[in-house]
């Protein structure tokens, strides 16, 4: 069984990175904030798409 | 958590996402091209100028716009907020529905008048009539403001229900061994844990987004005439300051900002004896939130100039949270992705109800049977 620590720390850690990236782009349009809110909020996009594909697929024989 | 709570949560979890899920993939599917509004509507091409900060006269192109359709009035200007362009409507009167303007479309630097599809036609508006209001007015947007409300609701209890259906798995494990029903289970906890900060962000922005009309009359009924107030008792009559006057007497009494909307007297933004002008700032979320400056309507000069109300304010940090249009065409992409993630959410979750369903009825006909054999 996981503990309840580990069992929302990826959670946690994931919500925290797109409230960064939602903020980002809202703060500024220069330097390093759009670029920052797109590394961040793709994180989300990535790991979704990963896990979705992976669901997916055939279990292994 | 106890079982009795999990049993309530569950119930909770079910009947809000049950009572809102068709009208939820609705949003999620008419949302997926309205993050590509600007790309994907009524798009005029801008020429080159050698001049770009030089501006042509306003009254004149009214003039013309009112040319082209005589008998009626222009309520509103309204630039574009990228673009050196001014979109101009005119309407039968100064309070007609917004969805029976004309538009006429402006270069503001040379007055051209180009060509441009109407905003309020097309594949485009009728994805954001369907997205905003079902094509029902304010009832429309208030009964998809209720439904986003109750999936604000069953956001939140699915996190809550996430910790004891997770607790025997690892982050990312999903089991594929034992059932399809088992499969998507995961999968809809795991992809529901992941897009939890955006989809609620973007759910509870759109619920305030739906309290627009509420917000507007508010501020109308509030600060609109309290501000108008401000020269009470000057002579006012029919003779109308020019549109360019002002323009420069706004843009003189609150420099750094940009004019985005002008209301004409009589429309309802702004009183029948002055104008209002909406300005923004420059950054992405000052570019959002309007100040309203109120005009003199004989006079051309500006009466008062103040910030909204926080209300008004929360409206339109709202928005561009709820549209993903403040970050460049990577950001629309990343909405994109998650609004599709966010469909598959939905879908899921209506398969696993179906699926449940499905099997406690092929068990309750099953134990019938059983009961019907062993009763012979």
């Amino acid at each position: 069984m996981t503990s309840r620590r580990t069992l929302w720390l990826i959670p946690a850690l994931l919500a925290l990175v797109t409230l960064l990236g939602l903020l980002a782009a809202l703060i500024g349009e220069s330097g390093i904030w759009w670029p920052l809110s797109w590394a961040t909020l793709a994180v989300p996009c990535v790991c979704s798409l990963y896990y979705l594909v992976r669901g997916l697929m055939p279990p292994p024989q | 958590m106890t079982a009795r709570q999990l049993r309530w949560w569950s119930w909770i979890h079910k009947w809000s996402s049950l009572i809102c899920t068709i009208f939820a993939l609705l949003l999620c599917l008419t949302g997926l091209p309205l993050i590509f509004h600007e790309e994907l509507g009524p798009n005029p091409a801008i020429d080159e100028v050698a001049e770009p900060g030089v501006r042509a006269s306003v009254d004149t192109m009214i003039a013309e716009a009112l040319a082209e359709r005589p008998g009626e009035v222009v309520p509103y200007l309204f630039y574009d907020r990228e673009k050196p362009i001014v979109k101009i409507p005119t309407a039968a009167s100064m309070t007609s529905a917004p969805d029976t303007f004309f538009y006429k479309v402006f270069d503001v630097r040379t007055g051209k008048a180009l060509s441009a599809d109407q905003p309020n036609e097309g594949f485009i508006y009728v994805m954001l009539r369907l997205h905003a209001d079902l094509f029902a007015g304010i009832k429309g947007t208030l009964f998809l403001g209720s439904m986003g409300l109750l999936l604000t609701v069953s956001i939140l209890s699915g996190m809550v229900l996430y910790g004891p259906f997770a607790r025997r798995l690892k982050f990312g494990e999903i089991r594929k061994r034992h059932s399809n029903r088992l499969r998507w289970l995961d999968l809809h906890n795991l992809l529901g844990i992941i897009t939890l900060a955006w989809f609620g962000i973007v759910t509870l922005t759109g619920v305030i987004n739906t309290l627009a009309a509420p917000i507007e009359l508010m501020w109308q009924s509030n600060q609109l005439l309290d501000m108008a107030a401000q020269n009470r008792g000057q002579a006012q009559g029919d003779r109308k300051a020019p549109v360019d006057l002002v323009l420069a007497n706004v843009r003189a009494a609150v420099p750094g900002m940009t004019v985005t909307t002008l209301a004409f007297p009589g429309s309802p933004f702004s009183t029948p004896t002055h104008y209002a002008a909406f300005l923004t700032g420059d950054t992405p979320l000052t570019s959002r939130i309007l100040k309203p400056a109120i005009i003199d309507a004989a006079s051309g000069e500006v009466v008062a100039v103040r910030d909204m109300p926080w209300y008004a304010t929360a409206l339109f940090v709202s928005q561009p949270l709820h549209f993903g249009d403040y970050g460049g065409l990577p950001l629309k992409i990343i909405w994109a992705v998650l609004d599709i993630v966010t469909i598959v959410i939905l879908a899921s979750g209506l398969y696993l109800w179906l699926a449940r369903w499905r099997t406690s009825r092929t068990a309750a006909a099953d134990m019938r049977a059983a009961a019907t054999e062993f009763a012979r």
